[in-house]
């Protein structure tokens, strides 16, 4: 019985597998498919016509380069952001009692609830009076906007299970509060950071409503809505739309990839 | 050197409105250089938060903290030239032993090599010179604890604060690492201040100890007055094991001066304490089990039967239930006559009584006057 229920679970996770795996491995699978071959009958699972023109058209004929820096400025830019005000309001939160507390963690996780399009329309409205549209500085903090509320609220929820006696015996051992926090606090919540940082990461580079409203000028655009403005001209290349699919999900799938361990604990604390 | 600390009038409360808490009142004391002072209560009772408030991890709410000459009062903890081991160790779990005792000497700005060096020692005198590699996860309770004391000593505090150290060790590591405390106090020459609700830690080791309850101080004596002359009945009942038997008496006005009715038996009062028991028609009559004896029964005393025999060894603890219901603990010579269930009277020397007032709690004799 036992061991019918284990092949049984496995059978499943292969199941489960195959429908993750196969749209990825179709994807890599087009995007080293020549043009003229793609779309001629009939369709295999295994091709061997291997070439990697649809990237060098990708990155010497079309101004994809420029969009995987512009999201990747982002992208850095919001971590960075997000790290530093997630972690010092999450500490705040814990050790320090003051008015209004209770209403604005409520707040934060409220703002968390509105969809990007209803912010990205006023957020128009003010960065085109800030002329902050078309910039970087807009970009992030339109990200921040709707990554930093969930953070505030991981991190809340990460240094309630830091102990208060930690960081006590390191001030009565003569440390500052910054130090205490930097040496002692900071350690004990990394698998916190690291899920903030993973989590602002993953909403910049999948953003598509700020990037697509905000980012009106062509030179600004991110990948998301570059990769969108490809399919939009007549004549689709997927071939080529496929090699950008590869590319961009290559810098996600390392970070998942080097830091699934401390991702993992950090869903635990908050689950 | 060491210094003194002296609390002056310092009051405690935690919260404001219907769910506030008056954690410490008005609570004034000295504690001596160089003293090994304990403050021990029930949970609740405030000797934590006292103990916060010398550290500076607490504010306190009126009153002032003298070191020494000095007004410590708001001084950051760490400007306060102390040290403090936690009752949840608090080490650092991501630091070796060796960076977790030298983590003070550190901040300090001491050289590496030097720090080295002072880690070495304390971590042999504490017997850790072999755990400088590993870290807090890897070690023992005890263990754990002695890298706590050690980061604790490193810096040679003037007074080391230490609340309830030993509550999370085994029975048998507590009474060896009472011991070790002991003797680092002698070591230090630091005035070492101790949190506890264990009594026996309190007895053993303090040269004075405050009981308190409700935030008060109930009194402040050495280990030996506190036994023999409590000041309270709550005092009387929380120090020594097993606790004292409180009895409700009747006070009988007889020609020749007042008399106790307790439990059946009628006892003179000697004449010094007629003078105590002025207008009470009750007073509640505190005798330690170490005082009883059993003998065969006997008409006109107190007189029951054997309801439970907890044999320790040495000595049993006998459970007597009296005629009239009532519950007294004793303890006698094991494997005495007199088993489960056999009918016994208790026999005591009258100067052994304690006297209570029935309404203050407040001593009226004491047994040993």
């Amino acid at each position: 019985m036992r061991r019918f229920q284990a092949g049984a679970t496995l059978a499943l996770l292969f199941v489960v597998l195959g429908v993750v795996a196969f749209p990825f491995y179709w994807m890599v699978l087009s995007s080293v498919t020549p043009r003229e071959a793609l779309f001629q009958p009939p369709y295999k699972f295994i091709r061997l016509d291997f070439s990697l023109g649809n990237y060098r058209e990708l990155l010497f004929a079309t101004e994809f380069a420029r969009y995987f820096i512009n999201s990747l400025i982002a992208a850095v830019g919001a971590i960075v952001l997000n790290v530093v005000a997630a972690t010092l309001a999450g500490y705040g939160l814990t050790r320090f009692a003051f008015a209004g507390k209770k209403p604005f963690a409520f707040g934060t996780l409220f703002s968390y609830m509105f969809p990007p399009m209803l912010m990205a329309i006023p957020l128009y409205i003010l960065f085109s009076a800030l002329k902050m549209r078309n910039t970087y500085t807009g970009l992030i903090l339109a990200h921040m906007a709707i990554s930093l509320p969930l953070n505030i609220w991981l991190m809340w929820q990460y240094f309630q299970i830091v102990p208060q006696s930690l960081e006590e015996a390191a001030w009565v051992s003569g440390a500052s509060r910054l130090r205490a926090l930097r040496q002692v606090c900071l350690p004990s919540a990394r698998p916190g950071i690291l899920s903030v940082a993973i989590f602002s990461f993953a909403l910049s580079w999948n953003d598509f409503t700020f990037a697509f409203i905000l980012q009106t000028d062509r030179r600004m655009f991110t990948l998301p809505v570059g990769l969108a403005s490809f399919v939009e001209q007549t004549g689709v290349h997927w071939g080529m739309v496929m090699a950008a699919a590869v590319l961009v999900s290559v810098p996600t799938f390392l970070l998942v990839f080097f830091l699934q361990r401390y991702l993992l604990t950090g869903l635990r604390a908050t689950g | 050197m060491a210094f003194s600390v002296r609390l002056e009038r310092l009051d405690k409360r935690f919260g404001r409105g219907a769910r506030a808490v008056h954690a410490v009142r008005d609570l004034s004391l000295e504690i001596g250089e160089r003293e090994f002072f304990t403050f021990v209560g029930p949970s609740g009772c405030g000797k934590t938060t006292t103990l916060r408030m010398i550290a500076g991890l607490e504010t306190p709410t009126s009153g002032r903290i003298w070191f020494g000459g000095t007004d410590a009062t708001e001084l950051p903890p760490q400007k306060r030239d102390i040290a403090m081991v936690f009752q949840d160790v608090a080490l650092f779990p991501y630091m070796t032993v060796r960076d977790n005792i030298g983590y003070p000497l550190r901040i300090a700005g001491l050289p590496r090599a030097r720090v080295d060096d002072k880690v070495e020692k304390v971590a042999a005198t504490l017997g850790l010179a072999d755990k400088l590699a590993q870290k807090p996860g890897q070690l023992s309770g005890g263990q754990q604890q002695r890298v706590a004391i050690g980061r604790a000593i490193i810096k040679e505090p003037k007074v080391l604060l230490m609340d309830e150290p030993l509550s999370a060790l085994d029975a048998r590591l507590r009474v060896d690492m009472r011991t070790e405390i002991l003797r680092l106090h002698r070591e230090l020459s630091a005035t070492i201040i101790y949190v506890t609700h264990d009594q026996v830690e309190a007895m053993t080791m303090s040269t004075r100890v405050a009981v308190m309850d409700q935030g008060r101080a109930l009194q402040i004596d050495p280990p030996r007055t506190l036994f023999r002359r409590p000041a309270e009945l709550t005092v009387a009942t929380f120090i020594g094991t097993p606790a004292m038997n409180i009895i409700q008496a009747a006070v009988m006005p007889t020609p020749a001066g007042p008399a106790l009715e307790l439990l059946g038996q009628r006892l003179a009062v000697a004449p010094r304490h007629h003078a105590a028991l002025d207008g009470l028609k009750r007073v509640d009559v505190g005798i330690r089990p170490q005082a009883l004896r059993l003998v065969p029964p006997a008409p006109g005393r107190i007189t029951g039967h054997v309801f439970l025999r907890e044999p320790l060894g040495l000595e049993d603890e006998v459970l007597v239930e009296t005629t009239g219901g009532a519950r007294v603990k004793a303890v006698t010579a094991s494997g005495e006559e007199f088993p489960e269930g056999a009918a016994a009277t208790l026999d005591f020397a009258p100067r052994d009584l304690y006297l209570f007032h029935p309404e203050s709690g407040l001593t009226l004799c004491h047994g040993t006057d």
